[in-house]
């Protein structure tokens, strides 16, 4: 019951003047909530691809190999970020962890960048 | 076509003119088919904007751009320096006197692996000249055969590691690989053991040519010795029975992999350097006679040192 009225003030738009002038701002953040939540009974638990990312970000940002300045979405690892080919398993393991489910080698391989890596794990439902 | 070719000989004339005020690479010999090459640069012994500036010249515009779109001086330093190498190494051959380092062409496989492109060799039989290149920030490598496909890996011994070793191996490695591991107590000697697997599984699966995922580590065993039950770590007695290196496939044990010849060596006291290599079926004689590597250490244009017997290189397992 608690849960309920905590959420429904959550939901509840206030129609104050300030809001009004900007109402792509309530009604942006309405529809994501609502796009969210329809996306979840349909499609089952994808993850929102800017929290992936945000995720994968600092996985790679705490890697100890890694120079922090340089992890930009579209860091290629070896190219932009220096890591061979053992560096780059160690970060799939680590995303591994960070998602809580397997990535298949045949996948692993062709994790290459940040985005690649991005891609994948928005794309599998099983990722947490 | 034509044309192209005439602008190539132009550059390849700009070229011999600007080289000889440094000196020119010495011309080798190809290897035999039963002998393997190295050929190894270390960074940090690379100095002086004037030499990097000279390795530039020698790469294709879009090899240029390749090296230039590289974030960092360290990585773009490295990426130059492999790229020389293999032109470098490769031009040494003098497979005719008109491939230079500069006109060395390259494409990739099916599978993905870098491979000379020698069509625009004019009226000459492309070699069967087969290369390979590993590099870690401290050391690039080489490695050139003739007739086999070759792989190589080379790993700094004292790299760090993330993950538990035996995390990684449970996850990465066969069981076997895993239970020799596991059998080892002392950390530090696992960590070695770890990075000596790796490189050999490594290795291999460039040798094959289809990328990590052509060979999932898991999918083959790095055996250490003929027989069961030996000493789970690498024999530093060449003479024994345990330096042999071979490889079985999961679920295959009968197939071609009986093919391959592995050697494990340590470069420069710091890295670990795999080899893995076709056995020569072809010539007569011993089909199973040892593999020959001869080893340089170079900085391209100005130092080859012929490296093979010194301290530089001590094979740890393998044929010699």
């Amino acid at each position: 019951m608690a849960a309920r009225i905590a959420l429904l003030k959550y939901l509840r738009v206030e129609a104050r003047p300030a809001q009004l002038r900007n109402p792509r701002l309530i009604g942006g953040s309405f529809s994501q909530l609502f796009r969210r939540q329809f996306s979840d009974e349909v499609r089952g638990s994808f993850l929102d691809k800017d929290e992936v990312r945000d995720r994968v970000i600092n996985v790679v940002k705490n890697f100890q190999k890694v120079d922090p300045s340089k992890v930009v979405p579209n860091a290629h690892f070896q190219n932009d970020l220096g890591l061979d080919s053992l560096d780059t398993v160690e970060i799939v393991m680590a995303l591994e962890e960070e998602f809580v489910f397997e990535i298949p080698d045949n996948e692993a391989d062709k994790i290459h960048s940040i985005n690649l890596a991005v891609d994948f794990i928005a794309s599998h439902p099983q990722a947490k | 076509m034509q044309r192209g070719f005439y602008r190539m000989r132009l550059n390849c004339c700009t070229d011999i003119k600007f080289f000889s005020s440094s000196t020119p690479l010495a011309p080798i010999p190809l290897p035999s088919p039963k002998e393997t090459h190295l050929w190894y640069v270390i960074p940090n012994e690379v100095k002086g904007e004037s030499l990097l500036n000279k390795y530039m010249e020698i790469l294709p515009p879009c090899e240029k751009e390749h090296v230039s779109s590289m974030r960092g001086d360290e990585l773009r330093k490295s990426a130059l320096l492999a790229r020389t190498l293999v032109r470098t190494t490769i031009a040494r051959y003098q497979i005719n006197s008109s491939i230079q380092p500069r006109s060395l062409k390259f494409r990739k496989s099916i599978h993905g692996k870098p491979e000379v492109d020698w069509q625009h060799c004019d009226h000459c039989e492309p070699p069967p000249l087969h290369f390979n290149i590993s590099h870690t920030s401290s050391l690039i490598a080489c490695g050139v055969t003739i007739n086999s496909p070759i792989g190589i890996d080379v790993e700094a011994k004292q790299r760090p590691v993330k993950h538990n070793v035996l995390t990684l191996a449970r996850r990465y490695f066969t069981e076997h690989e895993l239970h020799v591991l596991t059998a080892i107590k002392d950390p530090h000697l696992q960590h070695q053991e770890f990075i000596k697997l790796w490189t050999l599984k490594e290795a291999y699966v460039k040798a094959l040519g289809g990328g990590f995922s052509g060979a999932p580590f898991k999918t083959f065993t790095v055996r250490f010795g003929s027989a069961i039950g030996e000493s789970p770590h690498l024999s530093r007695n060449s003479n024994t029975e345990a330096s042999e290196i071979s490889v079985d496939m999961f679920d295959d044990p009968s197939d071609l992999t009986s093919n391959w010849q592995f050697m494990l060596l340590e470069l420069a006291g710091s890295h670990y350097a795999a080899i893995c290599t076709e056995k020569d079926v072809t010539s007569e004689g011993n089909k199973n006679g040892p593999m020959k590597l001869t080893v340089w250490k170079t900085i391209p244009f100005v130092e080859d040192k012929c490296v093979s017997g010194t301290e530089a290189v001590r094979v740890l397992c393998g044929f010699r």
